[in-house]
Protein backbone atom coordinates (compact mmCIF):
# COMPACT_ATOMS: atom_id res chain seq x y z
CA UNK A 1 0.00 0.00 0.00
CA UNK A 2 1.47 3.30 -0.98
CA UNK A 3 0.12 6.62 0.35
CA UNK A 4 -2.84 6.93 2.69
CA UNK A 5 -4.83 10.14 2.69
CA UNK A 6 -4.10 12.27 5.72
CA UNK A 7 -1.30 10.03 6.98
CA UNK A 8 2.39 10.79 6.72
CA UNK A 9 5.00 8.09 7.18
CA UNK A 10 7.91 8.96 9.43
CA UNK A 11 10.03 5.83 9.55
CA UNK A 12 8.94 2.78 7.59
CA UNK A 13 5.38 1.54 7.78
CA UNK A 14 5.11 1.37 11.56
CA UNK A 15 5.68 5.01 12.37
CA UNK A 16 3.16 7.44 11.02
CA UNK A 17 1.80 10.88 11.79
CA UNK A 18 -1.44 12.45 10.68
CA UNK A 19 -1.66 15.60 8.59
CA UNK A 20 -4.66 17.88 8.94
CA UNK A 21 -7.04 17.97 6.00
CA UNK A 22 -5.92 20.83 3.74
CA UNK A 23 -8.13 23.89 3.47
CA UNK A 24 -8.25 25.83 0.21
CA UNK A 25 -8.36 29.61 -0.02
CA UNK A 26 -11.95 29.77 -1.23
CA UNK A 27 -13.16 27.91 1.83
CA UNK A 28 -11.34 30.32 4.11
CA UNK A 29 -12.91 33.26 2.24
CA UNK A 30 -16.32 31.62 2.43
CA UNK A 31 -15.88 31.12 6.15
CA UNK A 32 -15.47 34.84 6.80
CA UNK A 33 -18.64 35.46 4.78
CA UNK A 34 -20.42 32.80 6.78
CA UNK A 35 -19.40 34.45 10.04
CA UNK A 36 -20.99 37.71 8.88
CA UNK A 37 -24.18 36.08 7.64
CA UNK A 38 -24.71 33.54 10.36
CA UNK A 39 -25.70 36.17 12.97
CA UNK A 40 -28.54 34.44 14.77
CA UNK A 41 -28.47 30.75 14.28
CA UNK A 42 -25.65 28.24 14.35
CA UNK A 43 -26.23 24.53 14.21
CA UNK A 44 -23.77 22.43 16.13
CA UNK A 45 -22.87 18.86 15.39
CA UNK A 46 -20.98 17.02 18.06
CA UNK A 47 -18.29 14.59 16.94
CA UNK A 48 -17.11 12.26 19.67
CA UNK A 49 -13.61 11.08 18.76
CA UNK A 50 -13.17 8.77 21.72
CA UNK A 51 -13.79 10.97 24.74
CA UNK A 52 -14.97 9.96 28.20
CA UNK A 53 -18.42 11.57 27.71
CA UNK A 54 -17.68 14.29 30.27
CA UNK A 55 -17.56 16.84 27.48
CA UNK A 56 -20.86 15.59 26.03
CA UNK A 57 -22.55 15.97 29.39
CA UNK A 58 -21.35 19.58 29.61
CA UNK A 59 -22.47 20.32 26.04
CA UNK A 60 -25.94 19.11 26.92
CA UNK A 61 -25.79 21.03 30.19
CA UNK A 62 -25.23 24.14 28.08
CA UNK A 63 -28.49 23.50 26.23
CA UNK A 64 -30.53 23.06 29.44
CA UNK A 65 -32.85 25.88 30.61
CA UNK A 66 -30.26 27.26 33.04
CA UNK A 67 -27.68 28.14 30.40
CA UNK A 68 -30.02 27.84 27.46
CA UNK A 69 -27.71 28.06 24.47
CA UNK A 70 -30.76 27.94 22.21
CA UNK A 71 -31.63 31.54 23.07
CA UNK A 72 -28.64 32.45 20.87
CA UNK A 73 -29.83 30.07 18.17
CA UNK A 74 -27.19 27.49 19.01
CA UNK A 75 -28.82 24.15 18.41
CA UNK A 76 -27.40 20.65 18.59
CA UNK A 77 -28.32 18.73 15.45
CA UNK A 78 -28.22 15.03 14.69
CA UNK A 79 -26.43 15.05 11.35
CA UNK A 80 -23.22 16.71 10.15
CA UNK A 81 -25.05 17.64 6.94
CA UNK A 82 -27.08 20.19 8.92
CA UNK A 83 -24.14 21.62 10.81
CA UNK A 84 -22.40 24.99 10.72
CA UNK A 85 -20.17 24.21 13.67
CA UNK A 86 -18.46 20.89 14.32
CA UNK A 87 -17.59 20.24 17.94
CA UNK A 88 -14.81 17.67 18.23
CA UNK A 89 -14.43 16.10 21.65
CA UNK A 90 -12.02 13.40 22.76
CA UNK A 91 -8.38 12.66 22.06
CA UNK A 92 -8.96 11.14 18.56
CA UNK A 93 -8.37 7.45 19.04
CA UNK A 94 -7.09 5.43 16.10
CA UNK A 95 -10.51 3.81 15.63
CA UNK A 96 -12.35 7.15 15.64
CA UNK A 97 -10.08 8.99 13.21
CA UNK A 98 -11.93 7.84 10.09
CA UNK A 99 -15.47 8.44 11.44
CA UNK A 100 -14.35 11.90 12.56
CA UNK A 101 -12.93 12.64 9.11
CA UNK A 102 -16.15 11.38 7.51
CA UNK A 103 -18.19 13.74 9.71
CA UNK A 104 -15.86 16.57 8.72
CA UNK A 105 -16.21 15.80 5.01
CA UNK A 106 -19.98 15.41 5.34
CA UNK A 107 -20.51 18.88 6.81
CA UNK A 108 -21.18 21.48 4.13
CA UNK A 109 -18.50 24.11 3.49
CA UNK A 110 -17.89 26.59 5.01
CA UNK A 111 -17.80 25.00 8.45
CA UNK A 112 -16.35 26.12 11.74
CA UNK A 113 -14.36 23.49 13.60
CA UNK A 114 -14.18 23.75 17.37
CA UNK A 115 -11.84 21.63 19.43
CA UNK A 116 -13.56 20.94 22.72
CA UNK A 117 -12.02 19.97 26.05
CA UNK A 118 -8.46 19.18 27.11
CA UNK A 119 -8.43 15.99 25.02
CA UNK A 120 -9.63 17.76 21.92
CA UNK A 121 -7.13 20.60 22.30
CA UNK A 122 -3.97 18.60 22.91
CA UNK A 123 -4.82 15.05 23.83
CA UNK A 124 -5.36 15.90 27.52
CA UNK A 125 -4.29 13.19 29.92
CA UNK A 126 -4.25 10.72 27.02
CA UNK A 127 -1.74 12.73 24.98
CA UNK A 128 1.05 10.13 25.09
CA UNK A 129 -1.03 6.98 24.67
CA UNK A 130 -0.08 4.65 21.83
CA UNK A 131 -3.65 4.48 20.56
CA UNK A 132 -4.50 8.18 20.20
CA UNK A 133 -3.49 10.82 17.70
CA UNK A 134 -3.68 13.42 20.46
CA UNK A 135 -5.90 16.34 19.55
CA UNK A 136 -8.33 17.42 16.87
CA UNK A 137 -5.81 19.64 15.10
CA UNK A 138 -3.84 16.57 14.09
CA UNK A 139 -6.62 15.51 11.69
CA UNK A 140 -8.60 18.64 10.74
CA UNK A 141 -7.88 22.40 10.70
CA UNK A 142 -9.27 23.89 13.94
CA UNK A 143 -10.70 27.40 14.30
CA UNK A 144 -11.35 27.63 18.03
CA UNK A 145 -9.95 25.77 21.03
CA UNK A 146 -12.07 25.48 24.18
CA UNK A 147 -9.84 24.09 26.97
CA UNK A 148 -11.17 22.57 30.19
CA UNK A 149 -11.70 19.11 31.56
CA UNK A 150 -14.56 19.37 30.82
CA UNK A 151 -15.28 23.01 29.97
CA UNK A 152 -18.18 24.33 32.08
CA UNK A 153 -21.44 25.21 30.28
CA UNK A 154 -20.54 28.89 30.66
CA UNK A 155 -17.14 28.26 29.06
CA UNK A 156 -18.92 26.37 26.27
CA UNK A 157 -21.19 29.32 25.53
CA UNK A 158 -18.21 31.68 25.64
CA UNK A 159 -16.26 29.42 23.29
CA UNK A 160 -19.08 29.22 20.79
CA UNK A 161 -19.46 33.00 20.97
CA UNK A 162 -15.74 33.31 20.17
CA UNK A 163 -16.22 30.87 17.29
CA UNK A 164 -19.04 32.98 15.90
CA UNK A 165 -16.99 36.16 16.31
CA UNK A 166 -19.39 37.71 18.84
CA UNK A 167 -16.98 37.86 21.77
CA UNK A 168 -13.23 38.41 21.71
CA UNK A 169 -10.71 36.02 23.14
CA UNK A 170 -9.37 37.05 26.55
CA UNK A 171 -6.47 34.67 27.06
CA UNK A 172 -3.05 35.78 25.85
CA UNK A 173 0.06 33.67 25.73
CA UNK A 174 2.94 34.98 27.83
CA UNK A 175 6.64 34.45 28.15
CA UNK A 176 8.58 35.68 31.17
CA UNK A 177 12.33 35.85 31.73
CA UNK A 178 13.92 35.83 35.14
CA UNK A 179 15.23 39.24 36.14
CA UNK A 180 18.62 39.89 37.67
CA UNK A 181 18.58 39.37 41.44
CA UNK A 182 14.92 38.40 41.51
CA UNK A 183 13.94 36.61 44.73
CA UNK A 184 10.94 34.57 45.78
CA UNK A 185 9.13 36.17 48.71
CA UNK A 186 9.09 34.30 51.98
CA UNK A 187 5.64 33.91 53.46
CA UNK A 188 4.69 34.31 57.13
CA UNK A 189 8.18 35.35 58.21
CA UNK A 190 7.06 35.92 61.81
CA UNK A 191 6.33 32.25 62.46
CA UNK A 192 9.10 29.72 63.22
CA UNK A 193 9.62 27.14 60.50
CA UNK A 194 8.77 24.16 62.70
CA UNK A 195 5.49 25.67 63.77
CA UNK A 196 4.60 26.35 60.13
CA UNK A 197 5.17 22.71 59.34
CA UNK A 198 3.00 21.60 62.27
CA UNK A 199 0.15 23.96 61.34
CA UNK A 200 0.23 22.98 57.68
CA UNK A 201 0.39 19.28 58.43
CA UNK A 202 -2.53 19.47 60.84
CA UNK A 203 -4.63 21.56 58.44
CA UNK A 204 -3.96 19.19 55.58
CA UNK A 205 -4.76 16.20 57.76
CA UNK A 206 -8.12 17.69 58.66
CA UNK A 207 -9.24 19.37 55.46
CA UNK A 208 -7.54 17.45 52.67
CA UNK A 209 -4.45 18.52 50.80
CA UNK A 210 -5.51 21.50 48.70
CA UNK A 211 -8.01 23.04 51.11
CA UNK A 212 -5.75 22.30 54.05
CA UNK A 213 -3.04 24.35 52.39
CA UNK A 214 -5.42 27.26 51.83
CA UNK A 215 -6.75 27.12 55.40
CA UNK A 216 -3.23 26.93 56.88
CA UNK A 217 -2.33 29.95 54.74
CA UNK A 218 -5.28 31.97 56.07
CA UNK A 219 -4.57 30.91 59.65
CA UNK A 220 -0.91 31.91 59.46
CA UNK A 221 -1.82 35.20 57.81
CA UNK A 222 -3.97 36.01 60.82
CA UNK A 223 -1.21 34.95 63.22
CA UNK A 224 1.34 37.16 61.46
CA UNK A 225 -0.93 40.19 61.35
CA UNK A 226 -2.02 40.13 64.98
CA UNK A 227 -0.33 40.50 68.36
CA UNK A 228 -0.87 38.27 71.40
CA UNK A 229 -3.73 40.50 72.54
CA UNK A 230 -5.57 40.74 69.23
CA UNK A 231 -5.14 37.20 67.94
CA UNK A 232 -8.35 35.85 69.53
CA UNK A 233 -10.54 38.67 68.26
CA UNK A 234 -9.00 38.45 64.78
CA UNK A 235 -9.63 34.72 64.53
CA UNK A 236 -13.18 35.20 65.80
CA UNK A 237 -13.85 37.95 63.26
CA UNK A 238 -12.54 35.75 60.43
CA UNK A 239 -14.64 32.77 61.50
CA UNK A 240 -17.76 34.91 61.89
CA UNK A 241 -17.25 36.25 58.40
CA UNK A 242 -16.89 32.75 56.90
CA UNK A 243 -19.67 31.28 59.07
CA UNK A 244 -18.71 27.66 58.51
CA UNK A 245 -18.77 25.15 61.41
CA UNK A 246 -16.23 22.88 59.67
CA UNK A 247 -13.77 25.74 59.34
CA UNK A 248 -14.35 26.65 62.98
CA UNK A 249 -13.49 23.13 64.06
CA UNK A 250 -10.30 23.11 62.00
CA UNK A 251 -9.25 26.54 63.25
CA UNK A 252 -9.79 25.42 66.87
CA UNK A 253 -7.55 22.46 66.23
CA UNK A 254 -4.88 24.56 64.56
CA UNK A 255 -4.94 27.04 67.42
CA UNK A 256 -4.54 24.22 69.91
CA UNK A 257 -1.59 22.59 68.18
CA UNK A 258 0.20 25.89 67.68
CA UNK A 259 -0.31 26.80 71.35
CA UNK A 260 0.98 23.39 72.39
CA UNK A 261 4.02 23.91 70.18
CA UNK A 262 4.68 27.33 71.75
CA UNK A 263 4.31 26.10 75.33
CA UNK A 264 6.07 22.79 74.83
CA UNK A 265 9.34 24.36 73.82
CA UNK A 266 11.20 26.28 76.53
CA UNK A 267 13.85 28.04 74.41
CA UNK A 268 12.47 28.23 70.92
CA UNK A 269 15.09 30.36 69.17
CA UNK A 270 18.27 29.33 70.98
CA UNK A 271 17.70 25.60 70.95
CA UNK A 272 17.53 25.53 67.19
CA UNK A 273 20.51 27.81 66.67
CA UNK A 274 22.84 25.29 68.24
CA UNK A 275 22.13 22.35 65.97
CA UNK B 1 -54.81 30.29 32.91
CA UNK B 2 -54.12 33.12 35.36
CA UNK B 3 -53.13 30.54 37.90
CA UNK B 4 -50.47 29.32 35.48
CA UNK B 5 -49.10 32.83 34.88
CA UNK B 6 -49.08 33.38 38.62
CA UNK B 7 -47.00 30.28 39.25
CA UNK B 8 -44.71 31.21 36.37
CA UNK B 9 -44.02 34.64 37.84
CA UNK B 10 -43.54 33.08 41.25
CA UNK B 11 -41.01 30.57 39.92
CA UNK B 12 -39.00 33.41 38.41
CA UNK B 13 -36.36 33.23 35.71
CA UNK B 14 -33.97 30.33 35.94
CA UNK B 15 -31.78 31.32 32.98
CA UNK B 16 -28.42 32.80 33.92
CA UNK B 17 -27.60 36.13 32.34
CA UNK B 18 -24.12 34.87 31.61
CA UNK B 19 -22.67 36.31 28.41
CA UNK B 20 -24.32 39.67 29.11
CA UNK B 21 -23.49 39.77 32.82
CA UNK B 22 -20.56 38.22 34.67
CA UNK B 23 -21.24 34.75 36.02
CA UNK B 24 -20.90 34.08 39.74
CA UNK B 25 -18.84 30.96 40.22
CA UNK B 26 -18.55 29.13 43.52
CA UNK B 27 -15.71 29.77 45.98
CA UNK B 28 -13.99 26.50 45.24
CA UNK B 29 -14.14 26.85 41.46
CA UNK B 30 -10.92 25.74 39.83
CA UNK B 31 -10.24 27.87 36.78
CA UNK B 32 -7.14 29.06 34.96
CA UNK B 33 -3.90 28.47 36.91
CA UNK B 34 -2.58 31.95 37.68
CA UNK B 35 1.20 31.91 37.64
CA UNK B 36 3.44 34.41 39.37
CA UNK B 37 6.92 34.03 37.90
CA UNK B 38 8.47 36.25 40.57
CA UNK B 39 7.64 33.82 43.37
CA UNK B 40 8.57 30.74 41.36
CA UNK B 41 11.83 29.05 42.41
CA UNK B 42 11.82 26.62 39.45
CA UNK B 43 11.89 23.61 41.76
CA UNK B 44 9.76 21.59 39.30
CA UNK B 45 7.46 20.22 42.02
CA UNK B 46 4.43 21.20 39.94
CA UNK B 47 5.71 19.48 36.82
CA UNK B 48 6.11 16.26 38.78
CA UNK B 49 2.63 16.52 40.27
CA UNK B 50 0.85 17.42 37.02
CA UNK B 51 -1.10 14.32 35.92
CA UNK B 52 -1.64 15.58 32.37
CA UNK B 53 1.94 16.81 31.78
CA UNK B 54 0.50 20.25 31.12
CA UNK B 55 3.43 21.63 33.11
CA UNK B 56 6.85 20.98 31.70
CA UNK B 57 10.32 21.88 32.99
CA UNK B 58 13.32 21.67 30.68
CA UNK B 59 16.86 22.18 31.92
CA UNK B 60 19.56 23.17 29.48
CA UNK B 61 22.95 23.22 31.17
CA UNK B 62 24.77 24.57 28.12
CA UNK B 63 22.43 27.56 27.86
CA UNK B 64 22.41 27.99 31.64
CA UNK B 65 18.63 28.03 31.68
CA UNK B 66 15.63 26.17 32.95
CA UNK B 67 12.36 26.69 31.16
CA UNK B 68 8.94 26.24 32.74
CA UNK B 69 5.93 25.87 30.49
CA UNK B 70 2.21 25.62 31.10
CA UNK B 71 -0.04 24.36 28.34
CA UNK B 72 -3.61 25.41 29.03
CA UNK B 73 -4.68 23.06 26.25
CA UNK B 74 -3.68 20.03 28.26
CA UNK B 75 -4.51 21.35 31.72
CA UNK B 76 -7.31 19.46 33.49
CA UNK B 77 -7.64 22.06 36.31
CA UNK B 78 -7.11 19.54 39.11
CA UNK B 79 -5.18 21.96 41.33
CA UNK B 80 -2.35 19.58 42.10
CA UNK B 81 0.25 22.19 41.15
CA UNK B 82 -1.26 24.54 43.72
CA UNK B 83 -1.11 21.82 46.37
CA UNK B 84 2.57 21.14 45.96
CA UNK B 85 3.93 24.63 45.23
CA UNK B 86 6.19 25.52 48.18
CA UNK B 87 6.04 29.27 47.53
CA UNK B 88 2.44 29.63 46.36
CA UNK B 89 3.56 30.88 42.95
CA UNK B 90 0.78 29.03 41.15
CA UNK B 91 -2.84 29.44 42.19
CA UNK B 92 -6.04 28.40 40.46
CA UNK B 93 -8.18 31.45 39.74
CA UNK B 94 -11.86 31.72 38.93
CA UNK B 95 -11.18 32.62 35.31
CA UNK B 96 -13.00 30.21 32.97
CA UNK B 97 -13.19 32.14 29.69
CA UNK B 98 -10.27 30.43 28.04
CA UNK B 99 -11.38 29.80 24.47
CA UNK B 100 -8.83 30.93 21.89
CA UNK B 101 -8.61 31.04 18.14
CA UNK B 102 -4.82 30.89 18.10
CA UNK B 103 -3.32 27.86 19.80
CA UNK B 104 -0.12 29.70 20.76
CA UNK B 105 -2.16 31.76 23.22
CA UNK B 106 -2.77 28.67 25.32
CA UNK B 107 0.88 28.48 26.35
CA UNK B 108 2.70 30.31 29.11
CA UNK B 109 6.39 30.01 29.79
CA UNK B 110 9.10 31.37 32.05
CA UNK B 111 12.88 31.03 31.90
CA UNK B 112 15.18 30.83 34.90
CA UNK B 113 18.94 30.80 35.34
CA UNK B 114 20.97 28.09 37.06
CA UNK B 115 23.32 28.35 40.02
CA UNK B 116 26.89 27.09 39.57
CA UNK B 117 28.78 25.08 42.14
CA UNK B 118 31.51 26.93 44.06
CA UNK B 119 33.99 24.11 43.62
CA UNK B 120 33.48 22.54 40.23
CA UNK B 121 31.53 25.30 38.44
CA UNK B 122 28.87 22.92 37.11
CA UNK B 123 25.26 24.09 37.23
CA UNK B 124 23.36 22.05 39.83
CA UNK B 125 20.14 23.86 40.80
CA UNK B 126 18.08 26.91 39.79
CA UNK B 127 19.57 30.07 41.26
CA UNK B 128 16.29 31.15 42.81
CA UNK B 129 15.86 27.81 44.60
CA UNK B 130 19.35 28.15 46.10
CA UNK B 131 18.60 31.69 47.24
CA UNK B 132 15.27 30.59 48.67
CA UNK B 133 16.89 27.80 50.68
CA UNK B 134 19.40 30.29 52.10
CA UNK B 135 16.64 32.79 52.92
CA UNK B 136 14.72 30.09 54.77
CA UNK B 137 17.81 29.20 56.80
CA UNK B 138 18.41 32.85 57.68
CA UNK B 139 14.77 33.29 58.65
CA UNK B 140 14.84 30.21 60.88
CA UNK B 141 17.18 32.18 63.14
CA UNK B 142 20.67 30.74 62.74
CA UNK B 143 23.65 32.76 63.93
CA UNK B 144 25.81 34.93 61.65
CA UNK B 145 28.76 32.59 61.89
CA UNK B 146 26.63 29.64 60.88
CA UNK B 147 25.10 31.64 58.06
CA UNK B 148 28.47 32.00 56.39
CA UNK B 149 29.15 28.29 56.78
CA UNK B 150 25.74 27.33 55.46
CA UNK B 151 26.12 29.73 52.56
CA UNK B 152 29.13 27.77 51.35
CA UNK B 153 27.26 24.52 51.81
CA UNK B 154 24.17 25.69 49.97
CA UNK B 155 26.17 26.93 47.02
CA UNK B 156 28.07 23.67 46.54
CA UNK B 157 26.76 20.85 44.40
CA UNK B 158 25.87 17.52 46.08
CA UNK B 159 28.79 15.78 44.39
CA UNK B 160 31.36 18.18 45.82
CA UNK B 161 29.63 18.16 49.22
CA UNK B 162 30.02 14.42 49.33
CA UNK B 163 33.71 14.68 48.49
CA UNK B 164 34.21 17.34 51.14
CA UNK B 165 32.56 15.32 53.84
CA UNK B 166 34.66 12.31 52.88
CA UNK B 167 37.82 14.34 53.38
CA UNK B 168 36.56 15.72 56.67
CA UNK B 169 38.06 13.30 59.20
CA UNK B 170 35.30 13.84 61.77
CA UNK B 171 32.65 12.57 59.41
CA UNK B 172 34.27 9.26 58.66
CA UNK B 173 33.42 6.44 61.04
CA UNK B 174 35.56 3.47 60.07
CA UNK B 175 35.02 1.90 63.44
CA UNK B 176 31.32 1.41 62.89
CA UNK B 177 31.75 -0.72 59.79
CA UNK B 178 34.60 -2.67 61.25
CA UNK B 179 32.52 -3.55 64.27
CA UNK B 180 29.67 -4.75 62.10
CA UNK B 181 31.94 -7.07 60.16
CA UNK B 182 33.45 -8.27 63.37
CA UNK B 183 30.05 -9.00 64.90
CA UNK B 184 28.92 -10.94 61.85
CA UNK B 185 32.03 -13.09 62.01
CA UNK B 186 31.35 -13.81 65.65
CA UNK B 187 27.81 -14.88 64.86
CA UNK B 188 29.02 -17.36 62.30
CA UNK B 189 31.38 -18.90 64.77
Amino acid sequence: MSEMKGIREIVGKDHTATVPVPQDENTIKLKSVLLEDIQRSAYVYRVDCGGCNGCEIEIFAATTPVFDAERFGIKVVASPRHADILLFTGAVTRAMRMPALRAYEAAPDPKIVVSYGACGCDGGIFHDLYCVWGGTDKIVPVDVYIPGCPPTPAATIYGLAVALGILDQKLKGSSVKEEEGEKATLKHTGIPLEMKVIIEREARRLAGYRHGGLIADDFMNILVESTTETVDTNIKAYLDEKDDPRLREIFDNLYRVSLAELCGRSQPADARAED
Amino acid sequence: MFKLFKSITKAGDSIVKYPFAPLDVSDDFRGKPEYNAKDCIACAACTRACPANALIMETKADENSRRWELSMARCIFCGRCEEVCPTGAIKLSKEFELAVTNKADLYEDATFTLAHCRECETPFAPRKAVDYAMDLLVQSGISEEQQAKRHEQVETCPECLRKQSMLDYDNVFHGKHLNNVHLKQEERV
